[in-house]
């Protein structure tokens, strides 16, 4: 408990065309050749080039009063979080990067020609979705007989954005996988996801999930067009 | 004891780590360790005192991370937390031969381009611990756990520029021999060095055993003393506990030592048993002499370029006699230079020379604006080519590598006003042969001059690697006879003084037909006579291809491998210019072009119509209608976002050829009005304003892109210079839309009277109205539909 854990992939991400044809606003609808070739061609140079990585910690949750951890200096503000994790004893704290080379690839592509660059950035995001997938099922390995929840990042609901900056200081995350947030909280290199997966030991009444129940609906792209972002199963 | 006189001893003993012991003694993770040196100062001397009990020769002070932005809301200012710090260790260290450091690390913020921080702004952060430092009696500055060359530069400029005290770097590399950021070991070790630091090398990230290799490469690299302050091992997920004994560590430090490192300390999981394990394992152990070679080389912060055959310095970022370039440097079009700079990589250049100096412009802006572009793009190491030498200062000070100067002559006020900068920012330089009195006729002479610039060169501290020799082309058709002495002087500079020696080679051909027949012969023969670096358009097959030969000939090709991987059958069939899916540009509609994205068809056909039709016909009659019928596709759900932005990249050659044609004929513009985008301060999301920039653009709009995290002032500034009919503003983030309010504000406090335009994934409509915009704009789409209405 406490400790920092790296965790290194050994195998570069899957990166699931279907995910990124969401990304890109084709809901269910097939893409046209030539878009599809570029997919594959973005998928291949990222899959070689990026470099991820991810960072995580357990701490115990202490339920008095505001949402602390045990050995940890950052505090979990707001209500929603504190609904998430009920039921919880453990709150882990994760980090997930693709690489500053991810930010380049994408930088070049746009250079190059806006729509590769676009295809790149929906490559990188479903790349990034696939190794906080792979990360989770990780850490959800390490602790058997138990429950999780989804993962809930800053910025969802009222958990305010601006923890970015103490929430990567637990995780030393700039040492850790080279991952910082600029004033504005937005992550850097841009690519990455910071998340707390809540850990419970019995069959505990699960966390509210879905579109319905979701702080972001209101601006949410996929919702305005009927889709589902692909984080929290609808309920 | 000082710095120097502890190089004297075999093997100089850094400590252990400071963060393992106060986690033992319960510091909570993310607590921030330097506020103890305030809070529990005893606790930290004592530490320190264990280390110089176990025999460090430095200690480093609890102050890595104490910089403006990680205290921010620590209550403490980096004045108290660094002084507190350094009279913690130095109270330790009284009485003692042990030296105390200051211990600086990264800022916790990413540079620009992937963050936001600004260079001036990094070197005055680091200048404020430096300062703080010396004051309260620091004996040496440690930059360490750096992972970006660039923050590190910024480090050690700051250091440089504050004190006079030794400067120690190490960097925090993968088993991959890079840094998260991607820096390689001969990049780090060809800027550190030329910046003039006292000791580089490694800590952190990897056990001892990992350390071996990365020494032994950045050894072949610098004539630096080297340190190594590996971490004990890798942590054990479960318990946290490092997996290396001291014994295990020590006899690694053993083997670093062989390899030759002179600098050995631990890093996380190390302790003061640690470091006394590896005091007693190096006391019998004799440091090795090194064998660093003299190599000429130049690097950017990923890439080291060795100048051990002919490399291409590509000569296509520079407006003269460039229309369309001039135009790009006035509208700052930044992304049209980053195209020149990747065509030119893609085709074979190996340096990239970079010139943005044109009347009517702000040099120096567009040159540390370019250099940043550039360099967060591509991987090659730049030249720097301007006449004033306040550009090239600014251009060094933000390139993070080492560059070469273009360039420096026999004046001496050149050489005076010159040479110092290429010192301070330890690049390589090209010194021209010619002075006050012009260019020399003979070889003879100009071998004079470059003996000169050599000589002071290196009075100056400037190695002779690092001096380039430029013989100086000129034009055949006026003076013929010239272009055997520059021939000759080439070959005496090479073998006399055993320079590396440049040339421009494409000046030779001016006034003559076929010029490419005679810039590729003149190439060819200037190759024979021993020149390195031919500036040349790499984008002229015959010129690259008459280095790759050279190099076959030369045997520098072994097996000709690069020249049949260029030329072989089917490399040349993949790379001929086809139309694209192969459209019968007879039958073809250009509109049909257009809506299927084919570039180079567009243009084709757009050059075609142009015959028959006027311009404005052509836009009218045939681009908008395509973009109009894939926009309502697109809104239909029939076609997709690549497929919408693909059609506007292929509209957009058409505009190019239509823009030539006009210019051609001095018809003035197809302008209908002027839009300024920008993302604003403190957001660094750029997709969805680009995308409008092109849809913009291609409706016939004028777009002014002043890119992302805008200061409030700046678009007020762009509005009014270029008299913008709308100013669009994008925010991605909750904590940026108050940019967005500020910069409304101050536009409406400057009476602009643009209309604005919003949009964004977290707008809405009524907050867009609540901040004072005109315009919600949903998605890219309705900003044309806004801009018809504003503007018509």
């Amino acid at each position: 408990m406490y400790n920092r854990v790296l965790y290194v992939p050994k195998n570069p991400p899957d990166i699931d065309e279907h995910e990124v044809l969401r990304y890109l606003g084709y809901g269910k609808n097939r893409p046209d050749s030539t878009t599809e070739q570029l997919i594959k061609r973005c998928t291949e140079k990222l899959r070689a080039e990026i470099s991820p990585r991810c960072v995580y910690a357990a701490f115990k949750i202490k339920h008095s009063g505001r949402l602390a951890l045990e050995g940890c200096s950052l505090i979990l503000e707001g209500q929603d979080i504190a609904d998430h994790l009920i039921n919880c004893q453990i709150a882990v704290l994760m980090a997930v990067t693709l690489s500053e080379q991810a930010d380049r690839l994408i930088r070049h592509a746009t250079a190059k020609n806006l729509t590769k660059g676009i295809v790149m950035d929906a490559c990188a995001s479903a790349a990034v979705e696939s190794v906080c997938n792979q990360t989770e099922s990780m850490i959800r390995s390490k602790f058997s007989g138990s429950f999780f929840t989804e993962r809930f990042s800053p910025g969802y609901g009222d958990l305010p954005i601006e923890l970015q900056k103490d929430f990567l200081a637990v995780l030393d995350a700039q040492r850790t996988i080279g991952l910082c947030a600029t004033q504005s909280s937005i992550l850097t290199p841009r690519k990455s996801v910071t998340a707390v997966i809540g850990v419970g030991n019995m069959s505990a009444a699960p966390s509210k999930t879905g579109c319905n129940n979701c702080r972001l609906r209101e601006n949410c792209s996929f919702f305005k067009r009927g889709e589902f972002c692909g984080f929290s199963k609808p309920s | 004891m000082d710095f120097q006189s502890l190089l004297n001893k075999p093997f100089v003993l850094l400590d252990g780590s400071m963060g393992i012991m106060l986690q033992k003694q319960g510091l909570p993770l993310g607590a921030l360790p330097e506020l103890l040196n305030i809070t529990q100062p005893g606790r930290i001397t004592n530490i320190h005192r264990l280390y110089i009990e176990s025999g460090a020769d430095i200690i480093y002070a609890n102050t890595l991370g104490a910089n403006r932005f990680k205290l921010a809301t620590s209550g403490h200012t980096v004045e108290e937390v660094v002084s507190s710090g350094i009279s913690a260790a130095k109270l330790a260290a009284k009485d003692t031969d042990c030296l105390v450091a200051l211990d600086i690390g990264p800022i916790g913020q990413m540079l620009q381009p992937t963050g936001n921080m600004s260079f001036e702004e990094a070197v005055e952060i680091f200048g404020e611990q430096v300062r703080a430092g010396v004051r309260a009696g620091a004996d040496v500055i440690v930059l360490e756990t750096f992972s970006d060359l660039g923050e590190m530069r910024a480090a050690v400029l700051a250091a440089k520029e504050n004190s006079t005290l030794p400067i120690m770097c190490t960097m925090t590399f993968d088993k991959n021999h890079r840094t998260f950021t991607g820096c390689s070991v001969a990049s780090m070790a060809l800027t550190l060095e030329g910046l003039g630091v006292d000791a580089i090398g490694f800590n952190c990230s990897l056990g001892p055993d990992d350390f071996i290799p990365l020494v032994e490469e950045l050894s072949s690299w610098t004539k630096l003393p080297i340190i190594a302050k590996p971490n004990a091992g890798l942590p054990d997920p479960a318990s946290g506990e490092f997996n290396f004994s001291d014994d295990r560590f020590a006899r690694c430090m053993r083997e670093l030592a062989g390899v030759g490192i002179k600098f050995a300390g631990g890093c996380c999981g190390t302790t003061p048993s640690t470091i006394s394990t590896v005091r007693a394992a190096l006391n019998d152990v004799r440091p090795i002499r090194r064998n660093c070679g003299k190599l000429t080389a130049v690097c950017s912060a990923t890439k080291a370029v060795t100048i051990d055959r002919v490399r291409i310095i590509g000569e296509r970022i520079n407006p003269t006699g460039k229309a369309k370039f001039k135009q790009a440097l006035l509208r700052q079009d930044i992304d049209y230079i980053l195209a020149q700079a990747i065509e030119q990589i893609e085709a074979g250049a190996d340096i990239l020379d970079v010139n943005v100096g044109m009347p009517g412009i702000d040099e120096k802006d567009l040159m540390i604006k370019c250099v940043n572009a550039i360099q967060g793009v591509v991987d090659a190491p730049l030249q720097l080519d301007s006449s004033d030498v306040e550009v090239l200062e600014a251009g060094l000070r933000h390139y993070h590598g080492k560059a070469i100067v273009n360039s420096v002559n026999g004046d001496l006020e050149s050489l005076q006003t010159v040479l110092p900068l290429v010192k301070k920012y330890g690049a390589a330089v090209i010194g021209l042969t010619l002075d006050k009195n012009g260019i020399p006729p003979t070889a003879l002479q100009r071998f004079a001059i470059a003996q000169r610039i050599l000589e002071h060169a290196q009075s100056l501290g400037i190695a002779r690697e690092n001096v380039f020799i430029d013989c100086l082309t000129l034009t055949a058709s006026a003076e013929q006879e010239a272009a055997r002495e520059t021939l000759n002087a080439v070959r005496m500079v090479k073998e006399k003084l055993g320079l590396k020696t440049v040339l421009g080679v494409s000046n030779i051909s001016f006034g003559l037909p076929n010029r490419e027949l005679i810039n590729q012969t003149f190439l060819t023969l200037a190759l024979a006579h021993g020149l390195d670096l031919p500036i040349i358009n790499p984008n002229a097959a015959g010129m690259t291809g008459a280095v790759r030969a050279f190099h076959v000939l030369y045997n520098y090709d072994k097996s000709a491998t690069d020249f049949i991987d260029t030329y072989s059958v089917s490399q040349v069939e993949n790379k001929v210019d086809k139309p694209e899916q192969g459209i019968d540009l007879q039958t073809e509609s250009l509109s049909g072009a257009i809506e299927k994205g084919f570039k180079n068809d567009t243009a084709r056909l757009t050059t075609k119509l142009l015959k028959s039709l006027s311009p404005m016909d052509v836009i009218n009659a045939h681009i908008i209608p395509a973009l109009d019928r894939v926009g309502e596709a697109f809104d239909k759900g029939q076609l997709f976002l690549p497929q919408l932005i693909g059609a506007a990249s292929a509209a957009q050659s058409a505009f190019e050829v239509i823009k030539v044609r006009l210019s051609s004929e001095n018809a003035g513009t197809v302008s209908k009005g002027k839009i300024v985008l920008a993302t604003v301060k403190g957001d660094i999301h750029d997709i969805g304003k680009n995308i409008v920039k092109v849809l913009l653009e291609n409706y016939g709009y004028t777009v002014i892109d002043l890119g992302r995290d805008v200061d409030c002032q700046a678009v007020v500034d762009a509005a009014r210079w270029h008299g913008a009919d709308i100013v669009g503003l994008s925010a991605l983030m909750t904590t940026t839309l108050k940019s967005m309010e500020d910069t409304i504000a101050l536009l409406h406090k400057n009476n602009v009277p643009a209309k604005v335009m919003v949009g964004g994934a977290v707008l809405t409509p009524e907050f867009a109205k609540k901040i004072g915009a005109d315009y919600y704009a949903a998605d890219a789409r309705q900003s044309i539909d806004i801009a018809r209405e504003v503007i018509g």
